[in-house]
C-alpha cells in the first residue's frame, strides 16, 4: 500500500485521512528520514493505527520510527475513555521495556585507564544473555509482591534506596496491577528472570557526559561534563512477552465479538470498558511492575560492582538514579482534548513520556526543567538526555522518541559485521564491549542503527523535547 | 510442491516463509524454522515426545498458536521439536511433538513471540504457503 505523505514544516509530515482512517497520521522526521521510511511499511502502520475506534487527534510516529508489528515502533496513539480501545499490540511484547540513567561523582579520567577490568567487573555482576536468569528465583509469594509493588518491592528487600522511587515514572509501581490476571505460563517465564538483562538490544553501559547543551537542566539532573554515567536498558523479560501473547489471543476473539475491523490482526483490541481490556490492563500493569523491579535489582547489582571495584560506598561514589522511563506501555493520563481536560488512554510503543515543566506527574526536583527523557543510541557513538516540554503536552500527548531506531535488519547487520574484529574496532575507539554472544554484538553493530543525533535533532527542532546532554560509551555489557 | 522454509529480513524482527504440500506438513516446517532460529542452526535430534492440544479461531490463528506452543516447549523445558504427528479439527489442533528434551543449552537466540503481524497463509492448487513474522 502506497501511503500519501504531505510536508507540514521542517520536522512534521502529515498522512492525510483516507480509506478507513478515522484521524490523520503525524510523523516527526527530517526529509532524509522520510525517504528511508517510504521503503518499508512503517507509514502504512501509522495509517493502520488511525483506523482503530476512538483514536483521538492523530496517529503519531516519533523520529525513531521503524517497521514493527501492529503499531510501528516509535508509535504513539491516545484513545477516548468511552469510545476508545486498548490494544496489546500497541504496547508490544516487551512490556515496560525502558531505560534508566544513574549519575556518579566519578570523573572520566578516573576510569579511562581501567576499562578492561571495569568491563569485566560489570559483566560478572549483571546476569545477561539469552534466557539469562537472575541470582534469585522468586517463590509464589515474592512474585505476587513484585507484580503488585514493582520497584518498591525491590527497595523494601534491600535492592536500592527509597529515594530511587521518587525518580521513576509512576514511582516505579503502576496502579491497577492484579496478579490473578497473569497466567501460570507468564509466571513460569518470569520467575527465574528478575534481575537479569536478557539479550538483543538490552544493555548496561558505563559512559561519560561528553557535552552539555543546557547547563541548568543538566545541573538539575546531576550531570556535568566529564562525569561518569550508567545506562541500563531492559524490560519485563519473558513474563511480559507471555502476558502480551496470552492477551493477543483473547483480543483476537474480542475484536470479532465487538465488531472491530482490523487492517492487521496484531492490532486486535477491545473497548476500554470491556472485561477483556480491563483484564489485559491488570496483567500489563503487573508486567510493568516486574520490569521496574528488574531494573531496580540490576541497578543494585551495578552499584555493588562499583563499590567493590573502587572500594568506596555507593553513597560516596554518588551513584544516584537520575530517572527511569518506560518505552512500551499504555497509561491513563489527563490531556487537553479540544480545550477540555480529559482522561485518555495513551499507548506508547517504542516511545517515551516527555512531560514538560510544571506537570504534577514530574518529580518535584525536575518540575522546573521538565522530566528527563533518556534516549539511548548505539554502542559505538552516543546517547542523549533530553527534557520534556510544554509543547509535547500540546502536540504529542507528552511523548518523544525512545532511541535511535534500527535501520538494518539483524541479518543485514550480521552481513555488514562479517569478517570484522568488532571488539577490537570498538576498543580502538575507547569502548570495551563484553558479551557472551559474538552474534549479538554483530547484530547490534553501530551501523545497524540510525544516527541518534539526527533523531534527537528532529525532536528538539519540533519542540517535543529539549537537548540537555550527550553521553558517550566507555564500557558496554550486551546480552 | 516440495517442502521447506526460508528466513526473510524484517527491520526489527524476522519473517519466515513456509511451503509444503499440505497444511500438516506446513505446520511441521514452521516448527523446524522456529527451532532453527532459536538454536542459530544447531542440529536437533531425539525421539522424546510431548502432547499438545490447542483451540483456535481459524487456520491463521492455528498456525501462530502452534508455533508459539513449539516456542513454549523450548523455553519452558528446553524441548526442541524437529517433527510432529498432527491432526486438525475445524478449530483445534492435536499433536504429538517429537524432539530433543533437556536441550536448553542449544538455545542461542531469543524469540519473544510469533506474531499475527503481516500474517499470510494460502492454500493453492499445488500446496500451502505462509509467512509469519517473529519478534526477536
Amino acid at each position: 500500500m502506497r501511503v500519501k505523505i504531505e510536508k507540514l514544516d521542517e520536522y512534521r509530515w502529515q498522512i492525510p485521512r483516507e480509506g478507513k482512517m478515522r484521524v490523520p497520521g503525524l510523523l516527526f522526521a527530517s526529509e532524509a528520514m522520510v525517504e528511508d521510511l517510504r521503503k518499508d511499511k512503517s507509514l502504512e502502520q501509522v495509517a493502520n493505527v488511525a483506523t482503530l475506534p476512538g483514536i483521538l487527534g492523530r496517529s503519531m510516529a516519533m523520529a525513531d520510527v521503524h517497521w514493527g508489528y501492529g503499531f510501528p515502533i516509535g508509535g504513539v496513539a491516545a484513545f477516548d475513555e468511552d469510545e476508545g480501545v486498548l490494544s496489546p499490540g500497541g504496547v508490544g511484547y516487551d512490556i515496560n521495556c525502558g531505560v534508566r540513567l544513574v549519575r556518579s561523582n566519578l570523573r572520566r579520567e578516573q576510569i579511562a585507564g581501567r576499562l578492561e577490568e571495569l568491563s569485566l567487573a560489570v559483566h560478572r555482576a549483571v546476569p545477561s544473555g539469552v534466557g539469562s536468569q537472575g541470582h534469585r528465583k522468586l517463590d509464589d509469594r515474592e512474585l505476587h509482591q513484585v507484580l503488585e509493588q514493582g520497584a518498591g518491592w525491590a527497595v523494601r528487600n534491600g535492592y536500592g534506596e527509597t529515594a530511587d522511587l521518587e525518580v521513576m515514572e509512576e514511582g516505579g509501581c503502576m496502579r491497577g496491577a492484579d496478579p490473578s490476571a497473569v497466567s501460570d505460563r507468564a509466571r513460569e517465564r518470569g520467575r527465574p528472570q528478575l534481575g537479569s538483562l536478557g539479550s538483543g538490544n538490552h544493555f548496561c553501559e558505563i559512559g561519560h557526559v561528553a557535552e552539555v547543551y543546557d547547563e541548568e537542566a543538566a545541573a538539575a539532573f546531576g550531570l556535568e561534563a566529564g562525569g561518569v554515567t550508567i545506562l541500563l536498558h531492559t524490560g519485563s523479560r519473558g513474563l511480559g512477552y507471555q502476558v502480551c501473547d496470552d492477551h493477543l489471543r483473547m483480543m483476537i476473539r474480542a475484536s470479532s465479538r465487538y465488531g472491530i475491523d482490523l487492517p492487521d490482526r496484531q492490532l486486535c483490541a477491545a473497548p476500554l470498558g470491556s472485561p477483556e481490556a480491563k483484564q489485559y490492563f491488570s496483567a500489563m500493569a503487573c508486567a510493568v511492575n516486574f520490569a521496574f523491579a528488574n531494573r531496580q535489582v540490576l541497578t543494585h547489582l551495578v552499584r555493588e560492582a562499583f563499590e567493590r571495584f573502587f572500594n568506596r560506598s555507593a553513597v560516596d561514589l554518588g551513584l544516584g538514579l537520575v530517572y527511569d522511563v518506560c518505552h512500551n506501555i499504555a497509561k491513563w493520563e489527563e490531556h487537553e482534548v479540544g480545550g477540555i481536560k480529559k482522561r485518555v488512554c495513551v499507548h506508547r510503543k517504542g516511545a517515551t513520556r516527555a512531560f514538560g515543566p510544571g506537570h504534577p506527574d514530574v518529580p518535584a526536583r525536575y518540575r522546573r526543567t521538565g522530566q528527563p527523557v533518556i534516549v539511548p543510541g548505539d554502542m559505538g557513538r552516543y546517547s542523549f538526555v533530553l527534557a520534556g516540554t510544554g509543547r509535547a503536552m500540546q502536540e504529542s500527548w507528552g511523548s518523544s522518541c525512545h532511541g535511535a531506531g534500527r535501520r538494518l535488519s539483524r541479518k543485514a547487520a550480521m552481513s555488514v559485521a562479517r569478517g570484522r574484529a568488532l571488539f577490537r574496532e570498538l576498543q580502538d575507539r575507547g569502548i570495551w564491549v563484553r558479551s557472551d554472544s559474538k552474534a549479538t554484538v554483530a547484530e547490534e553493530i553501530p551501523e545497524a542503527y540510525k544516527d541518534a543525533a539526527e533523531v534527537v535533532d528532529v525532536m528538539d527542532g519540533a519542540g517535543l523535547a529539549r537537548k540537555v546532554a550527550r553521553l558517550e560509551p566507555m564500557v558496554v555489557v550486551k546480552g | 510442491m516440495d517442502r521447506g522454509y526460508l528466513m526473510r529480513d524484517h527491520t526489527a524482527d524476522m519473517a519466515i516463509e513456509l511451503w509444503a504440500p499440505s497444511e500438516l506438513d506446513l505446520l511441521v516446517q514452521g516448527a523446524r524454522a522456529v527451532v532453527d532460529l532459536l538454536t542459530r542452526g544447531a542440529s536437533v535430534h531425539g525421539a522424546d515426545t510431548r502432547e499438545v492440544q490447542l483451540s483456535c479461531v481459524d487456520a491463521e490463528d492455528r498456525l501462530v498458536c502452534w508455533l508459539n506452543e513449539v516456542l513454549w516447549l523450548a523455553l519452558s523445558e528446553g524441548f526442541l521439536a524437529h517433527d510432529a504427528r498432527i491432526s486438525l479439527g475445524e478449530r483445534e489442533l492435536r499433536a504429538t511433538v517429537i524432539g530433543e528434551a533437556g536441550a536448553r543449552e542449544k538455545i542461542a537466540s531469543e524469540i519473544k513471540s510469533v506474531t499475527y503481524h503481516d500474517l499470510w497463509l494460502e492454500h493453492a492448487s499445488d500446496g500451502w504457503r505462509a509467512r509469519v513474522v517473529i519478534d526477536v
